[in-house]
Order: structure tokens, then C-alpha cells, then sequence
């Protein structure tokens, strides 16, 4: 018997981009069918087992059978691995919990006739650790490769995965940028968990939080801040509402 | 002596950066624009060139510290295959302001001090620096008030803009020298030519917006004079907590280490890369404690060490002045100008503090600092539930040559490197004891290794127990949980039949959470039998199924168990060894004995790092623990705010 370990990956609702950055792995792909055994990734592949070891599931978590199903791999996984924004934190998908289901379904279905069937049976959108228990996340939208591989190396080695504490503005101000506040654009990244390499800003677009906010994001500060570049509160909200929708205001993972 | 000083003409300058360019010798970098500011890049052509910048977003630092820097690579295959990092190319950095090249005379004094950063001398060896004067004067930057407008030497060549048409390039080096000859013409500056150098750097202190009102060499005292003032929470409290103030400063050098290991698992690297003390976990240590937490207590130490901290230890003001984390910052408090301007205004406190000691380091391992010599694991034996203890040679077979209470860093290839504390005595042979109990990456692989198996050693390092200092006295050894493993080396050694002579009455107090953490039963047995040795245990709790019929109660209950009396305080040297909750109420304990603060002796923790007073981590107050200690005389550290809060 193969002593590696055995992964899965599984998607809930989400745009499965960040099941394609592992296959954007391209040659490297090799190197990880060396140190793991992919047992079930539907993205790529048509055999499926139960028996895994490590679970990495994308997407967030919308109706009572994805919680079943969820709960499900759970049990069946010795590590479980949030995978990407819509799996760690909601991500888009949470933008919707701003109205109630039934009024994102008549929006969305109008007057079809839905009710009653399984797959329409729509909930609050949930992040994985609101349904069970993750024991590592590799946040983004999409996922950055490298943290991918650090990531998967590190379960592989038996060890805890090291994933940034802090903010989007140190990688940023490594990698030497005009700040876009000095730019007259706002920006997330004081607040954002970092491990992007920053690539937002670096090529100048602002950071929307994908990687959601870092534990402590001082968001009390960071309106005090906004004032100071001409930026509303109103503004800064919205752009949290992107990927940390219900998150922006207490601040905290 | 005079520098000698050429002119030449704009033509000619950038037809020098040009030849410069074409020897493919070299890397040149040099200042340019991006965007509406200023960075150093490499160079593709002279017309590139910006001597007319205020200030670079990044300092030149990045070519001698870069931001991720490979140390050494590694082979998991193989048992232990270590190849340090091999240097860069050489390199001619052109447009280096003055108050950068300070900076960089700053950096020197560190990286270069007694345990010398090979990486960094070997760059700084590698490297020509072609300073410019200030032309355009940055509307954050008050270089003018801290006197780092100009530099006298620290450069290879210095450029001086003198009129639309004409450069004046002084001469700082024999190797700034030869490239000039090599590949410029110039003629001799006249006098008069010189007296207008001199007139562009005498006037530039005026062409400042941003002023220091609080002369520079007065920040040390005003800042222990309001260490505790309500400003650093005022302040702080708008802070985002983003450290951009550190990652832009020249003066800053602090970093972490980390491992990247291949996607095939087969081969690693050991990154260095920028860290700042303004980030939250940069002060965690391994069982999970942050020392510094307090984002308040963090921007005042931004500070301190910057004004005071450095300055008492290496004679300079670690900040230039050059205003990049004023610009940097999004709510504009990490300006030192401002905060001190806000300083000079309070109403003075008394001095109350000193928050430096400086005491000779002993200088364990010569070498390549950061490259740990290959070990192999002998004996692995479990002490308890929670503690391994492992018997390490080292490969060249000689002795460690530590004393007690030094330390080792202990690398698992592709797992990191963590310190540990040496518990067995000094010894001439090569095999050396630590103890392990599984917290973190390294030490839970570690705790699955086996004999024959190889791990990565570097040290001893820090300060260990002067034990002729302690001869012809008393020894009192007071230890909580963990804090056993350096005291085992300690009180092996005192009850060694070798050197027992040499010491009085002894008394072990040992204190664990419970009866399963206990370390050294064993030796705990053996010390019992000691002449003239009292030996005292407590736990602080016991489970109904856990067989324990000692003392319970935290460590300070068995203080009442020495008979005071009969204790000769004046001639009684404590060793206080625990977790940072302890040492307060201990070392109140051993006042109450009439130990004199002389006498007390303690061993703190803290992440240690790189072990050699470089990465910051283990700072308290102005001491480095990895350094100065982790051994102290409480006289010594007793008055360090942030030993024992």
C-alpha cells in the first residue's frame, strides 16, 4: 500500500478557478502525483474513492444537501483544506446574504416552479468553517499556486502550513509600489490577509480583501484613513461587501 | 585629507554610466522613475538616470538585504546535503543620497559587528557605491535637522550637481578611483568650483519644510523620560497595523527565516526575508505567547529603538531622516519628526529607567552564521508523556563547548530551526542532551526521529552561568515546568563529584503543571542523595488518576519548606529558570528570603531566531535575549520594562 497521503477535491458553489490553478500546475502536476495520490477531483478526472485523507473542498456552502454532502467528506477526511475565497471566507457568494433567500430566489427564478425541489433549496451562503471544522485554509480568488504548493507540501511533510498574519501592504511595499493611496484609489490591502504576493496592486488594480481581513484589521482606523484620502465610509463598505460581506464591520475572522 | 573632486559635463557623466553599463563586470542600478515616484532599478541606459529624485520608495538596503534572500539550500534526500547561498553579481549602485549611505554605515556596524553576516559582507564588498547630493529635497523627508544631508565618506564616488551643464564627482575610494580613470575624463575642480560645492551642501539644511524641533541628540532622554506617557496610546491607536513604516526604513534590518520546500519534496531553501516589529506575531514564541502584543507597546518600541535603544548600544540615532515612513504611513503617525516635535512639547518626567545593558557576548561558533554544522541524533529516550530527551554528536566530533544555560539552534531540514535550551553539563566529549516536547513544525518532527538520523546544529550561542562566579556559595535553583532543561545542565555540573566542593548547601524547588510534565525524575532521584542538598517538588494540579503524593500548589508554595533561618541569604545565589508568569512572583519570594538582586540570577525566554542579535525577535527593550542573555543578572535587567510585565 502507497504510503501517501490520499487527497480529494471537491467543489461546492463557486467558479472552480481555484481547482483550475492546481491544474494550471501544468509539468509541477507530476511532481504532486509523486507526494500525493489523487483519489477524486472531478475538475480533472473521472475515477472517484471515498477513502481520502486529506480533504480540500472550494466553494461555499448554499442548501441543506451541501451541508449533508459537506459534513459527509468531513467524516470521511483525517485534514480538511478550505480552499479558496468562496470555501474560506463566503467569499462572493456571500453577497447575496444581504436579502433573504426567498427574495434572491423570486429575483433570480421569477415565477418557476421550483419549490419543493432539492437542488433550488437555497440558504443563507455559508463558508466552510461555518458548517464544520477546517483545519487549513489557502485563501484567494483565485488561489495563488505557490501557497497552493507550500500548502500541500507542508500537509505532505507532516507539518503546519505557515500562512501570512499580516496585512497586503507588506508585500506590497516589498515589492516596491507607488502606494495606490498616494494614486488617489483606495485599497484594502492595510486590512487584507497577505500571501498574494500583493499582485493586485502591484499591477494597479486595488486589493478588493479576497484573501479576507486579517484578524485584527483595525477597520476603525482604516476609516480615520479613507477621510484622510477623500474616500466615505459608504465607499470602503461597498468594496468590503465584494468578498467580506457582514465581516467589514466587526472586523474579524 | 581632501578628497580630490573632477568636473564633468552632463555628456560626459552619462557617457561614464554608459561604459559603466557596457562592462558586463558589473550590475548597474541606479535611480529612475516609477511613476510619479523614485526607485533604484538596474540601469539600461544613462538617459534613465535621476539624480534629480527626492527620495526612492524602497531604500538601496534592498541590494544587501533583499526582501527574500535564498541562505542555503538543502536536499531532503539526502542526510545532510547543505549548500549555503552563493552571491550576487557585483554591483554599482548609482544616485545613493547621503542620509541612505548613513544608513547603510548603520547596517555596517551591525552585520559586521562580532558575529559577522557573511551574506551582507559579501555584498557590501561587492558593491560601489556613486552617491549623489540632495537636489530636490523630499516634502517628508527633515534630514536637514538630523544632519545626514551630506556624508563625508561611505561612498566610492559622490555626484554634485553644480550648474545646469556640469557635475562634480568627488573622489571616496581607491576603487571609486579606478573606475573614474577607467572611464571618465574630468578636470580638476578650481576653487571656486569647490567653494560652490560647498555652498549647495551648506544651504541645503534651508530648502527643508519639515523640522526637528527636538534636537536629535536629546530623543534618548526625553524618550525614557515618558516611557510610560499616555502619547505612545494616543497615537497608536490610529494605527493600521499594516508596518509599512518599517518595511520602507533604511535603519530597519529585522527579519524572519523560513523553509520553502520543492513541489517533489526532494530539495529546500532557507529564505531570509523583511520583518517588522510592528507586526503582531513578530514577537510569538513557541508555546504560543506574544511579548508584544499590545499594538501600543509595539509603536513605542518603533521608536525606542530607534532613539534610544540602538543609540546606547551602537553610538548612532537609528533614523536618517529621510521621511519615507512619513509617506508611507496611511494615518500619519509613524513620522518621527512629528512624534518627537509632539515630545519636545510635553512637560519632561523624570528619568526613571535604563533599558540597555551592554555585557560581552561569548562568541561561541565562528563561521558562517547562518549555515549550522551537521549533527547525528545517538540516543533518543522518552522522559515523560510530553518530553523527549535526545543525546546529539556533532559530525566533526568535537566537543559543543558550551557553558550552562547557552542554547543550540536545532535545524530539521525542510521543518524550520527552533532553539533549545542544553540540558546536559558542559563536557569534553562531542555528545551534548536537549529536550524536545512537540509544539511547532520543527519540534514535533524532531520527537519522530530516530537514532543514526541527522539534524542541523548552530552554537552554542548566548551567554551561559559563570560558574566560578557562583563558587564558595549557596546555590538555590528554582525552576518551573520546561525551565528544568537548561538547570539539569546547571545543577549537573554543581553536583558533579568534580566540582560539588566548590559550592555550599544546595536547594532545588521544581515546580510542574502536573505530575506527567515532571522532567529528570531520574536525575531528580539522584539529586536527593546529594550531600547537603534539599530537594523540594510541587505540581500545580493533579488529575484523581494521576499517582502523585508530593506537595500541590504553584512553585511558590515551597519557599516556606526552606528553613530560613538556617539560610545564609547574603551568600545565596538563586537561578531562576520558568515561564514568564513566574518570575514576578518568585523573585518577590527570594527578596522576602533576603537574597540581595545581586545574587538572582535568571534565564529568560523569548523567539530567538537567528541567535546572533541580528533578526530582532527576542528584544526586550533594548537588549537582544539571544545575545545578552538568555542569562541575566536580575540587577542587570530588573528595570527592563518589558522583562517581566
Amino acid at each position: 500500500m502507497s504510503t501517501k497521503p490520499r487527497v480529494a477535491v471537491f467543489d461546492f458553489a463557486d467558479c472552480e478557478g481555484c481547482e483550475l490553478q492546481i491544474a494550471n500546475l501544468e509539468e509541477e502536476i507530476l511532481d504532486l502525483l509523486e507526494i500525493v495520490d489523487i483519489v477524486s477531483f472531478r475538475e480533472v478526472m473521472k475515477e472517484h474513492s471515498d477513502e481520502y485523507d486529506i480533504a480540500i473542498v472550494e466553494g461555499s456552502i448554499m442548501r441543506p444537501m451541501d451541508e449533508k454532502r459537506l459534513k459527509y467528506i468531513r467524516s470521511k477526511a483525517k485534514i480538511l483544506v478550505a480552499l479558496g475565497a468562496c470555501a474560506t471566507i463566503g467569499g462572493v457568494n456571500k453577497i447575496r446574504n444581504q436579502w433573504m433567500p426567498e427574495e434572491v430566489m423570486k429575483d433570480v427564478y421569477g415565477n418557476a416552479k421550483v419549490k419543493g425541489n432539492e437542488l433550488f433549496n437555497v440558504n443563507k451562503t455559508k463558508a466552510v468553517n461555518e458548517v464544520v471544522p477546517v483545519d487549513y485554509y489557502i485563501h484567494g480568488c483565485p488561489i495563488d499556486r505557490d501557497e497552493f504548493k507550500h500548502v500541500i507540501t507542508a500537509l505532505a511533510l507532516g507539518k503546519k502550513p505557515e500562512i501570512p498574519t499580516y496585512p497586503v501592504c507588506v508585500e506590497c511595499k516589498k515589492n516596491e509600489n507607488v502606494c495606490l493611496f498616494e494614486r488617489g484609489m483606495y485599497c484594502l490591502g492595510p486590512i487584507t490577509r497577505a500571501g498574494c504576493k500583493a499582485i493586485c496592486p502591484t499591477n494597479g488594480s486595488p486589493c478588493e480583501g479576497c484573501r479576507g481581513l486579517v484578524k485584527k484589521a483595525e477597520t476603525e482606523c482604516v476609516w480615520e484613513v479613507l477621510e484622510r484620502y477623500n474616500l466615505s465610509y459608504e465607499d470602503i463598505r461597498r468594496r468590503c461587501t465584494m468578498y467580506n460581506y457582514g465581516r467589514a464591520e466587526c472586523g474579524a475572522q | 585629507m581632501e578628497k580630490p573632486v573632477y568636473i564633468v559635463s552632463k555628456k560626459e557623466l552619462d557617457s561614464f554610466v554608459n561604459k559603466l553599463i557596457a562592462d558586463q563586470t558589473y550590475e548597474v542600478v541606479g535611480v529612475q522613475a516609477k511613476g510619479e515616484r523614485f526607485w533604484f532599478a538596474p540601469l539600461e541606459n544613462a538617459t534613465d538616470l535621476r539624480l534629480d529624485h527626492d527620495v526612492t520608495i524602497l531604500p538601496p538596503k534592498k541590494y544587501f538585504l533583499p526582501q527574500y534572500e535564498s541562505l542555503m539550500t538543502f536536499s531532503l534526500e539526502k542526510p545532510f546535503d547543505v549548500t549555503p547561498a552563493s552571491n550576487d553579481k557585483p554591483r554599482i549602485i548609482i544616485g545613493i543620497h547621503p542620509y541612505d549611505i548613513i544608513a547603510l554605515q548603520q547596517s555596517d556596524l551591525v552585520y559586521l559587528d562580532d558575529q559577522k553576516d557573511d551574506f551582507y559582507k559579501k555584498r557590501r564588498d561587492n558593491t560601489l557605491i556613486i552617491g549623489s547630493d540632495i537636489e530636490t529635497v523630499s516634502d517628508r523627508s527633515f534630514a536637514g535637522s538630523m544632519n545626514t544631508h551630506t556624508v563625508n565618506d561611505g561612498f566610492d564616488l559622490m555626484l554634485t550637481h553644480i550648474s545646469t551643464e556640469t557635475y562634480a564627482v568627488t573622489i571616496g575610494s581607491d576603487k571609486g578611483k579606478a573606475l573614474f580613470e577607467r572611464y571618465a575624463k574630468g578636470t580638476k575642480a578650481t576653487s571656486q568650483e569647490l567653494k560652490t560645492i560647498e555652498k549647495i551642501r551648506r544651504e541645503l539644511p534651508t530648502k527643508y519644510t519639515q523640522k526637528l524641533r527636538l534636537d536629535k541628540k536629546k530623543w534618548s532622554s526625553v524618550l525614557v523620560a515618558n516611557y510610560h506617557h499616555v502619547i505612545w496610546e494616543e497615537k497608536s491607536s490610529k494605527c493600521v497595523e499594516c508596518s509599512s513604516c518599517t518595511m520602507v526604513c533604511p535603519t530597519c534590518y529585522c527579519y524572519d527565516v523560513r523553509e520553502d520546500v520543492s513541489l517533489n519534496l526532494k530539495d529546500g531553501k532557507r529564505i531570509r526575508t523583511w520583518d517588522g516589529c510592528m507586526l503582531r506575531d513578530f514577537t510569538k514564541v513557541g508555546s504560543g505567547e506574544i511579548f508584544r502584543e499590545e499594538i501600543k507597546a509595539r509603536y513605542r518600541h518603533r521608536f525606542f529603538r530607534k532613539g534610544n535603544y540602538l543609540p546606547e548600544r551602537y553610538g548612532f540615532i537609528a533614523c536618517v531622516g529621510c521621511g519615507r515612513c512619513g509617506i508611507a504611513c496611511l494615518p500619519d503617525i509613524a513620522d518621527p519628526c512629528k512624534l518627537f516635535n509632539d515630545l519636545e512639547k510635553l512637560p519632561s518626567e523624570k528619568e526613571t529607567s535604563c533599558f540597555f545593558i551592554k555585557e560581552k557576548t561569548e562568541v561561541g561558533e565562528k563561521g558562517i552564521i547562518h549555515i549550522p554544522r551537521s549533527a547525528t541524533i545517538k540516543k533518543v529516550a522518552q522522559c515523560n508523556e510530553l518530553d523527549t530527551l535526545f543525546e546529539l554528536e556533532l559530525d566533526d566530533k568535537k566537543p559543543l563547548g558550551h557553558k550552562p544555560g547557552q542554547f543550540v539552534e536545532v535545524s530539521v531540514m525542510g521543518y524550520g530551526e527552533a532553539p533549545f535550551g542544553i540540558s546536559s553539563p558542559p563536557s569534553d566529549k562531542p555528545v551534548f542532551e536537549i529536550m524536545v516536547r512537540k509544539i511547532g513544525n520543527v519540534t514535533s518532527k524532531l520527537v519522530s526521529l530516530q537514532p543514526g538520523d541527522k539534524v542541523g546544529i548552530r552554537g552554542p550561542l548566548g551567554n551561559g552561568f559563570n560558574m566560578e562566579l557562583f563558587e564558595g556559595k549557596n546555590m538555590l535553583f528554582v525552576s518551573g515546568g520546561t525551565g528544568m532543561v537548561p538547570m539539569r545542565s546547571l545543577i549537573n555540573y554543581v553536583t558533579d563529584p568534580k566540582h560539588r566542593k566548590k559550592y555550599k548547601d544546595l536547594i532545588i524547588l521544581y515546580g510542574a503543571k502536573r505530575p506527567k510534565e515532571i522532567v529528570f525524575m531520574n536525575d531528580v532521584e539522584v539529586w536527593k542523595k546529594v550531600d547537603n542538598m534539599q530537594c523540594e517538588l510541587t505540581v500545580d494540579r493533579c488529575e484523581p488518576n494521576e499517582c502523585w503524593g508530593g506537595c500541590i500548589g504553584l512553585i511558590t508554595t515551597l519557599f516556606p519548606k526552606i528553613r530560613a533561618d538556617k539560610l545564609d541569604a547574603k551568600n545565596t545565589i538563586a537561578v531562576v529558570i520558568g515561564p514568564p508568569v513566574m518570575y514576578k512572583f518568585v523573585i518577590k519570594c527570594l527578596q522576602t528570603l533576603g537574597i540581595p538582586d545581586q545574587n538572582i540570577w535568571v534565564s529568560l525566554e523569548r523567539r530567538m531566531k537567528c541567535g546572533v542579535g541580528k533578526c530582532g525577535h527576542c528584544q526586550i527593550n533594548g537588549i537582544y535575549t539571544c545575545k545578552e542573555g538568555p542569562v541575566f543578572n536580575y540587577n542587570q535587567i530588573k528595570r527592563l520594562p518589558e522583562a517581566f510585565e
